[in-house]
């Protein structure tokens, strides 16, 4: 086995479900274009086989050499964190902060962007570790009135509204405030 | 020229409505360019309906000066937070980012600013000299298969820089081509793994996906440093670069200036590869190959050049033939479209104030950016002082925000967080982030030229070879390619071999 470790069989492993999955599914639109001789798989199909040649070609650099930085390769990010203590607390903080903004993601087209984005900012914060309560309000609120202003009111930009009450009528309420500013000027 | 030049200032400066529509641009596209998490994209996206009500030479010169001005403003943030504005700052960031870390921001946005302004305004010069014999030299010179022989040759140089090895380099530059063949295939129209959803039949937006492996990526990485307690704060500094430092890498600025300019003549391949090219040429022709990537000024130089260098070429293709090189000339081709009118040769003839009122602006711009930039850069390097816990949540949500705005689907913010899920995941991995994207744009094109150019040959290789271009590019890109291989297997025979000797 060399140099392979747990995780390089994994990486090994998606990489390889990757190129199944799109072969398989390739199937599902390989039809003849009549000007066109390789058709609508020719191209998504070589790129496979190109997958396929160089995900050999990394797991025979890894069985050799490990997860060792080829030596003058340009543009890559120094890992420093391999090496360290890794407490459960910190791991579970990074994993609810990488879930977080999915969350919130999802939570737009029900909830909106104008009652789903404080929430959000708040949570963004004290997954970051701040703790100061007036410090969390106060810069949730600056940040939510820095966004209104610049894309509600000054760019007039289209934000996603909600379709449950009462969030929906929450974004109601907003563009409602909007539109009687800018009667106001 | 001159005549004309001074007909286009004249047109430009002596209405005040245009005066001021101008000096939006400029400040407009700065701002949305050095602000993490938008860029010059979503400001050009919101302001797209409003050129209706325009003059068509104002809504024009709006978005020429946008582009020039943003492309210089993407370069901050990549310097600064290692977040690229636009793909086209990508590599500013590989040896910018480790220049702030290292105390030198000033230096390397001192740099950008520079090489920026000198890229772009010897840009818009050729441009205005030479727009219609360069469009009818490409005219004749430069068809798909040319096209496809740049593309493979760009991505031969992407998977050569970023990534821990180079195998890595490859597979991250497939993986952007393979998210680059979701949605309809160019030739025929067929869909293509949309996996049963309407929305995917248009593909993986490109602004999405870039917020996504950029900014949220990088915001991810931090915050899991902040949560391992290994966060640094970057370090301010406003210390500009010497004119003698600057004037050591004149070569490298004439180099990048030639390789921006020719990648931006070539419709569909814009400033990314440009920028690519010119990074990549400086760490073939430097002597100090190994600096690369550790905070080289010579590489901010490069590709700040080289970017800024392909804004002015851009404009040949789209006004000699109304094709497009990237995004925001894409977004001009619909500017030209709200006014009834179609670019391509024919403007040149119908509407030459039009034409110089959009150059005159575009070399404006470019001084401007050395004439603000400078000012404006010791009050944005002020943006490190902000504590990384209130800079983040603004970031994600400014992106969220650009990322719904270019075409009003709540996916598309779903796309971008899931991208910057997947490019945590693969930078802590090794992949090249800049590789993924750079396949992601070249994908597309790539793939239409290379069947158009297939159609033209009959499918004959050797007459696809016979062409000089393809043949200097394919040959370029294969040895490129060639070269980084032998590189990879020689120093790591070495490498093993001395550890042997010291075991």
């Amino acid at each position: 086995m060399g140099n392979i470790t747990k995780f390089h069989l994994i990486e090994l492993g998606l990489w390889a479900t990757i190129a199944v999955v799109f072969f398989a599914y390739s199937f599902e639109f390989n039809q003849t274009i009549e000007i066109y001789k390789f058709g609508a798989t020719g191209w998504p199909r070589a790129i496979l086989a190109m997958l396929v040649v160089v995900m050999i070609g990394n797991i025979f650099y890894q069985k050799a050499h490990g997860s060792a930085v080829q030596p003058g390769r340009v543009g890559i990010a120094d890992d420093d964190l391999t090496e360290i203590k890794k407490p459960l607390s910190a791991i579970l903080n990074i994993i609810a902060f990488v879930a977080l903004p999915l969350g919130y993601a999802w939570s737009l087209k029900p909830i909106g962007f104008y009652a789903a984005t404080p929430v959000f900012t708040f949570l963004v914060i004290l997954l970051l570790g701040e703790r100061r309560v007036r410090w969390l309000i106060g810069i949730t609120f600056l940040i939510y009135v820095l966004l209104i202003g610049l894309f509600m009111v000054f760019l007039n930009a289209p934000l996603p509204q909600g379709t449950v009450s009462p969030f929906y009528d929450f974004s109601a309420f907003m563009l409602r405030m909007n539109t009687q500013l800018q009667h106001m000027f | 020229m001159i005549d004309n030049f001074l007909h286009g200032t004249n047109a430009l400066f002596s209405d005040p409505f245009t005066v001021l529509i101008f000096v939006l641009g400029v400040f407009g596209g700065m701002l949305f360019g050095a602000i993490p998490g938008v860029s010059m994209l979503t400001l050009a996206a919101i302001l797209l309906p409003f050129t209706a009500s325009l003059d068509p030479a104002q809504g024009v010169m709006l978005f020429a000066v946008i582009y020039c001005t943003g492309t210089y403003g993407g370069a901050i943030t990549a310097i600064l937070f290692n977040i690229p504005g636009a793909p086209e700052n990508a590599p500013t960031a590989f040896d910018g980012y480790p220049m702030t870390k290292q105390g030198k921001a000033g230096k390397a946005v001192g740099a950008a600013v520079l090489c920026s302004a000198v890229g772009g305004t010897a840009s818009a010069l050729i441009m205005m000299a030479a727009t219609e014999p360069l469009a009818q030299w490409a005219i004749r010179n430069i068809g798909p298969p040319e096209i496809f022989a740049l593309v493979f040759f760009g991505l031969a140089v992407a998977s050569s820089v970023g990534g821990n090895t180079i195998w890595k380099g490859w597979l991250s530059v497939i993986f952007g081509l393979l998210i680059a063949t979701i949605g309809q295939d160019p030739v025929g129209g067929i869909n293509r793994y949309n996996f049963g959803t309407t929305d995917l039949a248009a593909g993986i937006a490109f602004v999405p996906s870039i917020l996504g492996f950029f900014a949220v990526s990088e915001i991810f990485v931090q915050a899991e440093r902040r949560a391992f307690g290994k966060y640094t704060a970057p370090k301010l500094s406003v210390d500009f670069p010497s004119i003698a430092e600057l004037w050591m890498h004149k070569i490298a600025v004439l180099r990048s200036i030639l390789v921006g300019f020719f990648c931006g003549i070539l419709p569909g391949i814009g400033a990314t590869l440009a920028a690519f090219m010119g990074y990549g040429e400086a760490v073939r022709w430097s002597k100090n190959k190994e600096s690369f990537g550790k905070g080289n000024l010579e590489g901010v130089i490069s590709s700040e050049t080289a970017n800024n260098a392909a804004t002015g070429a851009a404009m040949i293709p789209l006004l000699a033939l109304g094709l497009p090189g990237g995004a925001l000339t894409a977004m001009m081709v619909a500017v030209f479209q709200f006014h009834d009118m179609e670019p391509g040769p024919l403007v040149f003839y119908n509407s030459p104030d039009l034409i110089w009122v959009v150059f005159a602006a575009m070399f404006y711009a470019n001084l401007s950016i050395l004439l603000i930039g400078f000012v404006e850069t010791k009050t944005i390097l002020h943006l490190l002082k902000i504590p990384f816990h209130f800079l983040a949540p603004m970031i994600l949500l400014l992106a969220s925000i650009g990322s719904y705005i270019g075409r009003g689907l709540v996916l598309d913010v779903i796309v971008m967080f899931v991208a910057g899920l997947a490019g945590f995941l693969l930078r802590r991995s090794g992949y090249s982030i800049p590789g993924i994207v750079l396949g992601l744009i070249l994908g597309k094109i790539g793939e239409q030229n290379f069947a158009q150019g297939m159609q033209m040959v009959h499918y004959d290789l050797v007459a696809y070879m016979s062409r000089p271009i393809c043949f200097i590019l394919i040959v370029a890109g294969a040895l490129t390619l060639g070269t980084s291989v032998y590189r990879a297997l020689t120093a790591n025979r070495a490498s093993a071999g001395s550890s042997a000797g010291q075991g």
